[in-house]
């Protein structure tokens, strides 16, 4: 399937901080993936990487099969950015916002904007630094959706949003980029908001990808186990047992590998009764890259 | 698309904007009351040779006006766009980003030019009705670096405004200075008449700098 978002090879520094190292990833027509990672992996340095705004140490981004360092500026009208905390203009209210973005944008659909400002209970003329957080993800959103673009790359969407702002917004992304085709490139804090949302994720680590994979793959194979254990356990490391730890004698690991294999591989290290349990997108995340 | 940009500019600054041009004159035409009071009181040939023999011209305190003027003007112009880095979004518009900068500043330019020309029409029109045409171009002519320091004010500190790291602005800022100091060198009047054309030139020269903070921007610079 055609790559709509392809990285090669990125590797970026702040300093002498590695950040990561050789990363690739592809985003195909009509998917929506999601970055997730902990604080520091990388996850803004790579948004900001996609839109421009940071050149990286080596490697190569691709957007619609452009060069983002050589964009033609017109492709731009093609990509949808949200900035982290839904940033827009503050000192412009919703008529004055609609109206600039507008004369950019020759495919501009006020009606979607108006009919999501609907929603919001502000005046007309009232400024957008006077809204709250929730208020102003959704005249973010508005403008996006009045935009129309075909590849939508949006920062952690959920920051400073309460819970209702923030199924509204997955809700009403997730209707739109199925129902549009939309390519859709997002990081989160909130890992429950990403399940609702998106179709393939890429889980980071400091320096590397761990993970990139369909959630459907991924929920489907991803498995916690649990087992108690003699004081002093320690788990040796094996391949494809992901963050083991010990607390309060009771033994916790997750993998990916069939049942079989981690049970027979815990029975040689002497560790019977086991317990499995599937597990959701949050507990998977934190499967893969620890409590710190 | 420019139109778009010089829409967002006017929304930021309308206010500002009619401060300045209100400051502007209120100066200017304070400046005018107190040759019109000279005049009224020992009555025009006084001034004459006053301006003559001591090389006075009546609108000093208007020197550092344009100046601060034009530094509040880049203020309230490019912090809000450096606010949470929502410069972002202007060059995430569909257009070149020295375009959009280029916008940005032209809307400054003209709207400085708005601010500093009704000012300087006011003391011409007055000027004209006490004084010689020798003697009112000398004030006009003396008076007219200090404009230029207004528009080199202006475009000195939306480069300071636009660099993503406070090292480097600081260092912006101390080098702006000196580059202002230049404006002010010479304190007697008609000093830089020679100089004037390659002082506007230089002037305008200083909108690239703005271009410099502009790549380290989308370089990613930051603290």
């Amino acid at each position: 399937m055609e790559n709509i978002i392809e990285c090669r090879n990125l590797t970026h520094y702040y300093g002498k901080r590695l950040i990561y190292d050789n990363l690739s990833f592809g985003v195909p027509r009509g998917r929506i993936l999601g970055l997730l990672g902990k604080n520091g992996t990388g996850k803004t340095t790579t948004i900001n990487i996609l839109s421009g705004f940071l050149q990286p140490r080596s490697g190569e981004c691709y957007i619609l099969g452009e060069k983002i360092g050589n964009m033609n500026p017109l492709t731009r009208r093609k990509i949808g950015l949200l900035i982290e905390g839904h940033v827009q203009y503050q000192f412009m209210n919703i008529e004055q916002i609609e109206r600039f973005y507008a004369s950019f944008y020759p495919n501009w659909k006020r009606e979607a904007y108006y009919e999501l400002m609907s929603r919001l209970k502000v005046a007309p003329h009232q400024r957008i630094n006077r809204m709250s957080c929730g208020q102003r993800s959704q005249v973010a959103l508005g403008l996006i959706l009045a935009q129309d673009p075909e590849v939508l790359v949006l920062d952690d969407f959920s920051l400073g949003l309460d819970p209702g702002y923030r199924r509204l917004f997955v809700d009403y992304m997730r209707e739109y980029a199925k129902a549009e085709d939309k390519t859709v490139f997002l990081t989160s804090h909130i890992i429950q908001d990403m399940e609702r949302l998106v179709d393939d994720c890429i889980v980071m680590d400091y320096g590397k990808i761990l993970v990139q994979m369909p959630v459907e793959e991924l929920l489907g194979k991803f498995r916690r186990y649990t087992a108690q254990v003699s004081e002093g356990f320690r788990m040796q490391d094996t391949d494809g047992i992901y963050t083991p730890s010990v607390i309060r004698q009771t033994l916790e690991l997750f993998s990916m590998l069939p049942e079989a294999e981690v049970r027979a591989r815990l029975s040689l290290q002497g560790v019977a009764d086991v317990q499995v349990e599937k597990v959701g997108l949050e507990d998977a995340f934190i499967g893969l890259t620890g409590k710190y | 698309m420019i139109k778009a940009i010089f829409y967002k500019e006017w929304i930021k600054t309308k206010w500002y904007l009619l401060l300045a041009l209100l400051v502007s004159l209120g100066f200017s035409a304070y400046a005018m009351l107190r040759i019109s009071r000279v005049c009224s009181l020992k009555g025009a040939e006084h001034l004459w040779v006053v301006m003559m023999q001591r090389d006075a011209i009546f609108v000093e305190l208007l020197q550092y006006v344009p100046l601060i003027l034009g530094l509040v003007f880049a203020i309230v112009q490019f912090v809000p766009e450096m606010h949470h880095r929502s410069f972002k979004l202007t060059l995430h518009l569909p257009m070149r980003a020295t375009s959009a900068l280029a916008s940005m500043l032209s809307f400054g330019m003209s709207m400085m030019v708005l601010v500093c020309v009704p000012a300087l029409l006011l003391m011409w029109v007055y000027l004209q009705s006490v004084l010689a045409p020798e003697l009112y171009w000398h004030i006009l002519l003396s008076a007219m670096p200090w404009y230029l320091a207004g528009m080199a004010a202006y475009l000195l500190t939306a480069w300071v405004a636009l660099e993503p790291t406070w090292g480097r602005r600081v260092l912006n800022l101390v080098l702006g200075v000196l580059l202002l100091r230049i404006y002010f060198l010479a304190p007697s009047p008609e000093a830089y008449n020679d100089f004037l054309p390659l002082l506007a030139i230089i002037t305008l020269c200083y909108s690239i700098l703005s271009v410099l903070s502009l790549t380290r921007f989308r370089d990613g610079r930051q603290d």
